[in-house]
């Protein structure tokens, strides 16, 4: 019967292989189990109660029965989606080959408790350094692509679409919908983060889920989920319910924005925004250049306006000024000369005509010469019967000395 | 007759140019070429700060 190895000649039967199972499986013993109940079946009549308890962060579950008084004793209140904390062991049900968690107690986990863990679980991961300020990526100016998890059709998603598309239109969305409640929705959400971090056309992922109970909002402290977000490459938007809400992925994103809406604030620039920033710029920086230009300008003027340029002319005109008193002088001294010597001339033309006898002769003197032309000054230079000549102012007569 | 000189460079020896001929020394010969030096110099300035205008006019245009 307890044969150590099987083989095709010598198979083990069925109730070799269940009761070995079986052994196997007692040796885990009395545990105490954490989970969360996603579905509670409380048979009428009957005085046993099937529990499927599930991991809060992972996609995996198990059966559990209990006995109705061990319920009504622990957890009178239990329904699906509460906390409980069991003390438990597996069984192996024979007929049917199916593994189950016998439980003896189980304990309801009240918010209190939830939220003790909640603070614990804080300090774990800010000691590991998960929320350190030095880890945190900036999300991109102007992102190509956004990946957005969030609930189908919730206010959430229709806030960060809406108002991100209003203020940059051209904006580029993968949305991944997600349970963000209930006990899959750890599991949900963290396949859509990695789905998405492992995306390269996305380049920064938001998280959004609306206002809740302080219960509702659990799964975005869930310690997977924050070293889910941790890991990312991706820069990381958390956006979850309302103002006060700080759930612990909040201080694990890159970016907390307090709401969906200030989430598609910080996510993309407003184009209204950035082409005003764009046209102020342009316009001063056009301004400075012209402002230089201007200045430049001035400055060139002023030197083209001093005399020696704006002026060349005044280059020779004040050398022909040296030069025009010399000139002058020349003209001058040449002219005097010209005129003594013009002066001189009369002079010399009036002496010659004062010396000339016929001014003399004009006034009625006459000059009387022989023929031969000698001057008679003197009676006895002549005889009776020589020929004189007679010379008047205009003219001459011819007479003969008669005594 | 363009020469690659800045427009800084091109400022600088005008300036210089004009204190040359203010100060009048030289020969006629020599203050004609300096004044000739001179009005090119200030035409490369006027030319460059025209050149200036020109580009940051059509760099504005499509805007404006």
């Amino acid at each position: 019967m307890s044969e150590a190895t099987s083989s095709p000649e010598e198979p083990w039967p069925v109730r070799v292989v269940s009761q070995k199972i079986s052994a196997w499986i007692g040796k885990l013993g009395w545990v105490w189990i954490d989970g969360q109940v996603a579905q509670l079946s409380r048979r009428p009549g009957s005085s046993t109660v099937f529990l499927t308890l599930r991991d809060p962060s992972a996609d995996l579950s198990l059966t559990v029965t209990a006995s109705r008084d061990v319920l009504d004793a622990g957890a009178p209140g239990l329904e699906e989606g509460s906390r409980v904390v069991m003390h438990a062991r597996p069984e192996w049900y024979a007929q049917r080959g199916t593994l189950s968690l016998r439980a003896d107690q189980i304990r309801l986990v009240g918010l209190g408790e939830l939220l003790a863990r909640l603070e614990q679980l804080k300090k774990l991961l800010q000691a590991e350094g998960l929320f350190d300020p030095r880890r945190k990526r900036r999300p991109p100016f102007l992102p190509h692509r956004i990946g957005l998890v969030t609930a189908r059709a919730s206010a959430a998603e229709r806030d960060v679409l809406t108002n991100a598309r209003r203020r940059w239109p051209a904006v580029d969305f993968r949305v991944v919908n997600v349970t963000v409640q209930g006990p899959t929705a750890v599991p949900s959400i963290i396949g859509a983060v990695q789905s998405l971090d492992a995306d390269d056309t996305v380049d920064v992922i938001i998280l959004a889920r609306g206002g809740g109970s302080v219960e509702d909002l659990l799964p975005f402290s869930d310690e997977a989920l924050c070293r889910a977000v941790f890991a990312c490459r991706t820069p990381v938007i958390s956006a979850i319910g309302h103002e006060p809400d700080t759930p612990l992925v909040d201080w694990v994103a890159d970016v907390r924005a307090s709401t969906p809406t200030d989430a598609a604030k910080r996510v993309v620039p407003d184009l209204a925004d950035e082409l005003r920033l764009m046209a102020q710029a342009r316009a001063r920086l056009t301004q400075a250049v012209r402002h230089r230009l201007d200045r430049e300008q001035q400055r060139l003027d002023a030197i083209r306006s001093r005399p020696v340029l704006a002026h060349p002319h005044a280059l020779v005109d004040r050398l022909e000024a040296d030069l025009h008193p010399a000139v002058q002088r020349i003209r001058r001294s040449v002219e005097f000369r010209l005129t003594r010597a013009e002066s001189d001339l009369s002079h010399t033309l009036a002496r010659l005509r004062a010396l000339s006898p016929a001014a003399t002769l004009a006034r009625g003197y006459a000059i009387v010469q022989t023929l031969a032309g000698q001057v008679i000054r003197k009676p006895a230079s002549v005889g009776a019967g020589d020929a004189l000549r007679i010379r008047l102012a205009e003219g001459e007569l011819k007479a003969k000395v008669t005594g | 007759m363009t020469e690659e000189l800045s427009y800084e460079a091109a400022r600088a020896e005008l300036a210089e140019v004009v204190t040359k001929l203010e100060s009048g020394g030289g020969s006629l010969e020599e203050a004609l070429a300096l004044w000739e030096r001179g009005e090119q110099l200030a035409a490369i300035c006027q030319a460059r700060l025209d050149g200036a205008r020109a580009r940051l006019d059509a760099a504005t245009q499509p805007n404006d």
